[in-house]
């Protein structure tokens, strides 16, 4: 199976304008937010790449592409219909190839050398099948993602080095009371699940299961009516792939940053800065920022 | 290996279903004993916890029941208080080490079995409870919620539909919830116990149906008797609102979220807790509800939740509570996602994490109940069975069977063809009796009779597991008039074999009434839940049933009213209509003008909120009242406006039977109101209370020695029992029960007349105290052919009640039966909260299991606030006048005598009289024994107190030695509470008095009874030599529907033992067998009293007829 194309996702309302932040990345050079996500799928060997964004931001999104404009293709969402639809809107571009989805407003920092997109896309050429790329989630953080449970693939099947998951059931941020009765994974910690990391290797097939979606085919069997808002998601679509085939997970070895939390543009710089050439530089910075802060400040501990 | 050992580890159920009896039975006491040291080594070691236990409760056993019985009166010992110390303080362990070695090195006796025996039965219990909490806590998606510490680890959120505020009305959307009750048609003798599905779950079967209720003539149809409703608020609070007991609090921090005894809103704050809003992991946090609700919520915004049930009492039978927990549970989970749908029906994953909560939320406010209970969340008739755990339980390897059982709903498919369902409606007719029991101390016998396995329970549950399977048969098929056999022949065989205190006169008496009526017709008597009395059902041909519905709501309150003096009824009993629910639990998502609570929540908070200006409302607030403005004027509006207005302005009383008032009673009985002042300003000082009650601590306080007493409990010389029974057949004798007291211990202070209670079955019925009594009477009258005067004492509360009974049954047919009625009363004071604090935290106190210690010492919080508000040592008048005044104690009963001039009409009317047999109502061993009256004749004393050797539970006094001289030292008198556990002999109270000696010693003659004024004379002269004492006393308050609050009340008393106190009255004192001088203080006493064979024992001292 080859991994060449890419689909990144960045209409979302409130989402929209994150992959446009500037930032320096971990050789010192600026960069915008997309660049640097284009960057990540250019190491996993992408060669094209399907950007959807709401037709308004298009000329925003040409700029802060730079070099890489060329590679990139433009997709509109014209309506916020959901994550799913986002996605469907690039089956053209996808046509029947495996393909790279991330979302726009992430950013991943690897901490092996190999960056984290490239260790999902060679798992998925090595399985041939779908994956997506997963991190152990404490349970206070389940509403915020997907998440999936299913048994560890046998150390016979995989390199000791991967953390490799047969998927079997995929739920949008499940309460903790029904993780606990149908996503517990063991291996994990207590109160810890498989959520997703914001970024998969998916089959073409998806696109056929998000119009079924869309359109109201999937039994309620396939999990799709556990998400909880009225916008399919993607989650709700990728639920159905395990019936259909091999659905694997893989527990990246990385970290992945959210940019559309609070201080998340900031911990992301950090956390890309120290990993790279100024990391002394920045730990400077933070010694004297810490020595100088005025005591007495107002600053209220909630903790 | 022991016996006993096998039969506990056996995997051959033949081996592992023998009773204890059947191994004890035949054991010497050398053998008995080393039996006991075996199973008490094996419980050591034993990991498996089930093994463990059954080796604990056969441990009691041996140490209640069959060691005793092997000891002889040379086998005596003192009981250690360290010992007794760690038993309350809950270090079972450490206490069973102490007595064991007691026991060891002074050899066994009674008290020291006692004191085992009592150990190790709370340490089995003990055991089985931390079983159930670790498997409560265990179930999958209810472990997450111990996790959180933090509110910002809160990992729910509220389902975005709750957040859309109507942009009309203004109003947020309400979800409503309506939750059936279960009522079950067998339990398969209460297999529904958690502890009984885990150790036995192929006998854990109930079959339950969910049904609908209205109390007949008073509502149109039946509906769900539970709703509950839940929005968001605009306030970061979380605001809880009982409508049916008439309380609304804003709850603003974690810590009171905990504080479940705070306000009548503690089944609420559990509910809350166990849906994970506030998960139990919070507890001991600090932080502001705002704080997590911000997470939960939304900043600035709040959870309004709201319960309100049809109208149905406490009792009922119908596991009204768990239902409700169960209903709360849901909507809140809906509400959280944690419940898949919002609206409509529970699906079964669903319905089964909402009961695995409603038993977390039962622990958590420290209550308990059956896993059948949260029957009513699922729909229509289910089967509801135990199950056996596999690997992927985490009970496995620990016990047999799941916490959670199975629940199979049965279809229309299933059921005959015509509706099962419609012929139960037909012919049920589902009353409540009024009685609102706790059924607790009964599931702790039903699981202490299964673990003992004795041969005729074990048949009994065998039978009453074919029954089940009977009634399941009929029930497909739709016989009801074999369900009405079927659940009858269970309930008058294998349940009353198991607990003979599952029913009582009163429904026995509505069982023959219902058979005379109606013959044939009548079809079956159906006990509810755990015992009879409260909800119950009877089943009827169809033809008749309406009629059978009217005639037996009316022959009930007939009924109780004949009763209503000796049993605690909660409320007049009621019929109910119904019907079978086929929905469960179900929920609505109400939105714009309907969103909008019923119309009694807006009676309640509704004067508040106009009490507040308009502008403090927030905006919420008032768009509600414009709503409740624009129903007032729409259709439904004079309803909505009737409600408020009463709930705005005072009603007047209008109740029709005029019911004497306080100051009336005070007036007519006497009350002295200057010695009341003069004990109220003591009490305040300080110069009296609980701490003063004692004796000064320099007090020399020791043991008797042998020759202060005479010990009778072995054969007695016939010389002595010649000069008894010839002093009997002179009619030289007569007897005095003391029937003043109303019994707080026994009926955990419902203000019943204990000496009318009908306790136990004696042959073939019920029999109350005082029938107990004179059946004695009868008996050694007739053996002497004679007439034994019998007097029974009375107070205020007391007199009437037992007139009343003993002029409708025409004295039982004895010819010389007198009242002396009370001359003294007391009124009743509100604790000091200096006296609380020394009951609570200086005496020592049986500790809790921890979640019931937790909800007692925020119920103790409340109560010195109470005492704190209402002013401490004021009247305490706010409840029925009964219950506010009290009698004196017990001393003064036989000064009454003299006092009402009873004495002198009884020594006129029988001039040979010159002994009197003083015993206490509880008493029932105590008998004219010719034995004991020809000893106390013999010895020329003017009293002779009967004594017994102490068990554990004898607290309260004892024979001492004070300063040389033998006397009975009160309980409340002991310098240091281990003084009593120096002491060997408890006071059974049972005194024989030499009539003319007593006078004398009060400067009285014969002669000069019939002169009132030199009997009171006397009379004030040695009361005021006696001490008195400050006590407290557990008082009921019912209000509402069948809901009652207990609170602790000062009283003074002065006591009879004191007598011996007074060095010019010569005492002596006979040491008697326990049986003799046994009392029933409490109803828990019971069974083991007629385990032990007493019960037996007091029937062959009675002639019934």
């Amino acid at each position: 199976m080859q991994v060449r194309k890419a689909v990144i996702t960045a209409a979302a309302p409130r989402q929209n304008r994150l992959p446009l932040q500037q930032l320096v990345d971990s050789s010192g050079e600026d960069k915008t937010a997309l660049q640097l996500i284009v960057d990540e799928t250019a190491a996993a060997g992408i060669e094209e790449i399907c950007l959807v964004i709401r037709p308004e931001d298009q000329q925003a999104y040409e700029l802060a592409a730079g070099p890489h404009l060329a590679a990139i293709q433009f997709v509109h969402q014209p309506e916020p219909l959901g994550y799913a639809d986002a996605i469907h809107r690039a089956a053209d571009f996808v046509a029947n190839d495996a393909f790279l989805h991330l979302v726009g407003d992430h950013l991943y920092v690897s901490s092996t050398g190999v960056p984290c997109a490239k260790q999902l896309v060679d798992v998925a050429k090595e399985y041939k099948c779908s994956v997506s790329a997963v991190q152990s989630t404490r349970e206070s953080m389940l509403p915020y993602f997907g998440v999936v449970s299913g048994p560890r693939l046998p150390q016979s099947q995989q390199p000791k080095s991967q953390r490799l998951y047969e998927i079997e059931h995929v739920i949008e941020k499940p309460t903790p009371t029904l993780a606990e009765q149908e996503l517990v994974t063991p291996g994990l910690r207590s109160g810890h699940y498989l959520g997703f990391f914001g970024m998969h290797v998916l089959t073409a097939d998806v696109m056929s299961l998000i119009s079924d979606l869309t359109r109201g085919d999937l039994a309620s069997g396939d999990l799709a009516s556990t998400s909880n808002g009225n916008k399919p998601c993607l989650s709700d679509a990728v639920a159905a792939l395990p019936s259909r085939g091999r659905y694997l997970a893989h527990q990246i070895e990385g970290t992945r940053y959210n940019l559309g939390v609070k201080y998340g543009l900031l911990k992301a710089q950090l956390a890309i800065g120290l990993s790279g050439r100024d990391r002394d530089e920045i730990l400077v910075g933070i010694m004297d920022l810490l020595s100088n802060r005025v005591e007495g400040q107002n600053v209220e501990c909630t903790a | 290996m022991h016996r006993l050992i096998e039969i506990i580890l056996s995997d051959d159920e033949s081996i592992r279903n023998q009773s204890l009896e059947a191994v004890c039975e035949g054991l010497s006491l050398e053998s008995l004993l080393l039996a006991a040291a075996e199973l008490d080594q094996f419980r050591r070691q034993e990991k498996n916890l089930y093994f463990r236990v059954r080796a604990l409760f056969f441990l009691a056993a041996i140490h209640r029941y069959h060691l005793p019985n092997r000891l002889t009166p040379d086998h005596q010992g003192l009981i250690p208080f360290d010992g007794y110390g760690h038993l309350l303080s809950r270090r079972f362990l450490e206490a069973i080490d102490v007595f064991l070695q007691t026991q060891a090195t002074s050899g066994p006796s009674d008290g020291i079995c006692s004191a085992l025996a009592e150990a190790y039965h709370k340490l089995g219990f003990q055991t089985l409870a931390d079983q159930v909490r670790a498997s409560v806590r265990g179930v999958r998606g209810n472990q997450w919620m111990f996790r959180i510490g933090h509110p910002d680890d809160h990992p729910l959120r509220i389902r975005p539909e709750l957040l859309d505020i109507d942009p009309e009305t203004g109003a947020s959307p309400l979800i409503r919830e309506c939750t059936a009750v279960r009522m079950d048609f067998s339990h398969s003798a209460w297999s529904d116990i958690f502890f009984l599905g885990m150790d036995y779950p192929q006998g854990a079967r109930v079959v339950n149906v969910s049904v609908d209720l209205g109390v007949r003539g008073r509502d149109p149809h039946p509906v769900p008797p539970i709703e509950t409703f839940l929005r968001i608020i605009d306030v970061p609070v979380i605001r809880l609102t009982s409508v049916d007991l008439g309380v609304s609090a804003e709850v603003e921090s974690i810590t009171e979220m905990f504080d479940f005894a705070r306000d009548y809103l503690g089944l609420l704050k559990a509910a809350v807790i166990a849906a994970g809003i506030v998960p139990p992991g919070l507890e001991g946090s600090d932080a502001k509800i705002s704080d997590l609700l911000s997470r939960l919520v939304g900043p600035g915004r709040g959870i309004e939740l709201v319960s309100k049930i049809n109208d149905i009492p406490k009792g009922s039978r119908l596991a009204v509570s768990t239902n409700l927990l169960g209903s709360l549970i849901s909507i809140l989970m809906r509400a959280t996602g944690q419940v898949q749908s919002l609206q409509g029906t529970l699906t079964e994953a669903d319905r089964r994490i909402v009961a695995a909560r409603a038993i977390l939320g039962e622990w958590i406010g420290g209550s308990g109940g059956g896993w059948q209970d949260s029957g009513g969340v699922w729909p229509g008739i289910k089967l509801i069975c135990g199950t056996q755990a596999t690997e992927k339980d985490p009970e496995f390897g620990i016990s047999r069977g799941r916490l959670m059982p199975v629940h199979h709903v049965l279809t229309d498919d299933e059921l005959a063809k015509e509706s099962t369902r419609e012929r139960i409606q037909d012919s049920l007719v589902l009353v409540h009796g009024g009685m609102a029991q706790n059924v607790g101390p009964i599931l702790e016998m039903v699981t202490e009779h299964y673990l003992l396995r004795s041969d005729k329970e074990w048949a009994a549950r065998q039978e009453a597991m074919e029954i089940y399977d009977e009634v399941v048969a009929a029930i497909r098929t739709g016989d009801v008039r074999r369900i009405g056999e079927l659940t009858t022949r269970n309930f008058e065989g294998p349940l009353r074999a198991i607990i003979p205190w599952s029913t009582n006169r009163f429904t026995d008496r509505l069982i023959e009434i219902c058979r005379d009526q109606y013959g044939d017709q009548f079809w079956g008597f159906w006990m509810l839940g755990g015992m009879a009395g409260g909800g119950m059902g009877f089943i009827f041909d169809p033809k008749v049933k309406e009629e059978a519905a009217d005639w037996l709501s009316e022959k009930m309150v007939e009924v109780k009213r004949s009763l209503d003096t000796a049993l605690p009824f909660a409320m007049d009993p009621v019929v109910y209509d119904f019907s079978i629910n086929d929905n469960g639990s179900f929920a609505v998502l109400l939105t714009g003008e309907n969103a909008i609570m019923p119309d009694r929540y807006y009676a309640l908070v509704m004067p508040e909120l106009l009490r507040t200006p308009l502008r403090e409302l927030p905006p919420g607030r008032r768009s509600e009242m414009a709503q409740v403005a624009s129903r007032i004027e729409g259709n439904q509006g004079s309803d909505t406006a009737k409600m408020l207005v009463r709930g705005l302005l005072p009603s007047v009383e209008s109740s029709q039977a005029k019911q004497e008032t306080l100051p009336e009673i005070l007036d007519q009985c006497g009350f002295d109101r200057q010695q009341h002042e003069t004990i109220r300003e003591d009490l305040l000082k300080g110069r009296i209370g609980l701490a003063s009650n004692r004796l000064a601590s320099s007090t020399t306080i020791t043991d008797v020695r042998p020759q202060d007493v005479i010990d009778l409990r072995g054969k007695i010389d016939q010389k002595h029992v010649v000069l008894g029974s010839r002093a009997i057949a002179d009619g030289q004798v007569a007897v005095i029960t003391l029937a003043a007291g109303v019994g707080s211990r026994w009926t955990e202070g419902a203000g019943v007349c204990k000496a009318l209670h009908p306790f136990n079955r004696f042959a073939g019925r019920h029999r109350s105290f005082l029938e107990v009594h004179l059946a004695k009477n009868r008996r050694i009258a007739q053996q002497h052919d004679c007439v034994i005067p019998h007097v029974f004492t009375t107070s205020y509360l007391t007199d009437g009640p037992i007139r009343e009974y003993l002029a409708c049954n025409d004295d039982f047919g004895m010819p010389q039966v007198h009242l002396s009625t009370g001359r003294s009363i007391g009124l009743r004071m509100i604790p000091t909260e200096r006296d609380l604090r020394f009951l609570w935290e200086e005496t020592t106190q049986q500790v809790l299991d921890a979640q019931q210690q937790k909800v007692r010492e925020s119920v103790r919080a409340a109560l010195i606030g109470w005492a704190r508000n209402s002013g401490q040592a004021s009247d305490y008048t706010n409840n029925l006048p009964r219950q506010c005044v009290h009698p004196v104690g017990h001393w003064y009963e036989v000064p009454n005598l003299l006092r009402n001039g009873l004495l002198h009409k009884v020594l006129t009317q029988q001039s040979d009289l010159k002994y009197l047999l003083l015993h206490n109502i509880d008493t029932l061993g105590a008998t004219v024994d010719p034995g004991l009256l020809g000893h106390h004749i013999d010895g020329g004393a003017a009293l002779s107190f009967e004594v017994i050797t102490r068990r554990l539970e004898d607290r309260g006094g004892g024979l001492a030695l004070v300063g040389g001289r033998p006397r009975l030292v009160e309980g409340l008198a002991m310098p240091t509470e281990d003084t009593e556990f120096n002491l060997t002999y408890y006071n059974s109270m049972t005194t024989w008095i030499d009539i003319d000696a007593l006078l004398t010693s009060m400067g009285l003659t014969r002669s000069q009874l019939d002169d009132s004024a030199k009997v009171d004379q006397a009379v004030r002269q040695m009361a005021n030599r006696m001490p008195t004492y400050v006590t407290l006393k557990d008082v009921k308050k019912r209000w509402g529907h069948a809901q009652e609050d207990v609170f602790p009340v000062s009283q003074f008393e002065k006591l009879w033992g004191d007598m011996t106190s007074l060095p010019e009255i010569d005492c002596q004192f006979f040491v008697t067998p326990m049986q003799r001088g046994q009392q029933l203080k409490t109803q828990s006493q019971l069974d083991p009293w007629k385990r032990d064979g007493t019960a037996d024992y007091i029937d062959s001292l009675c002639q019934w007829d």
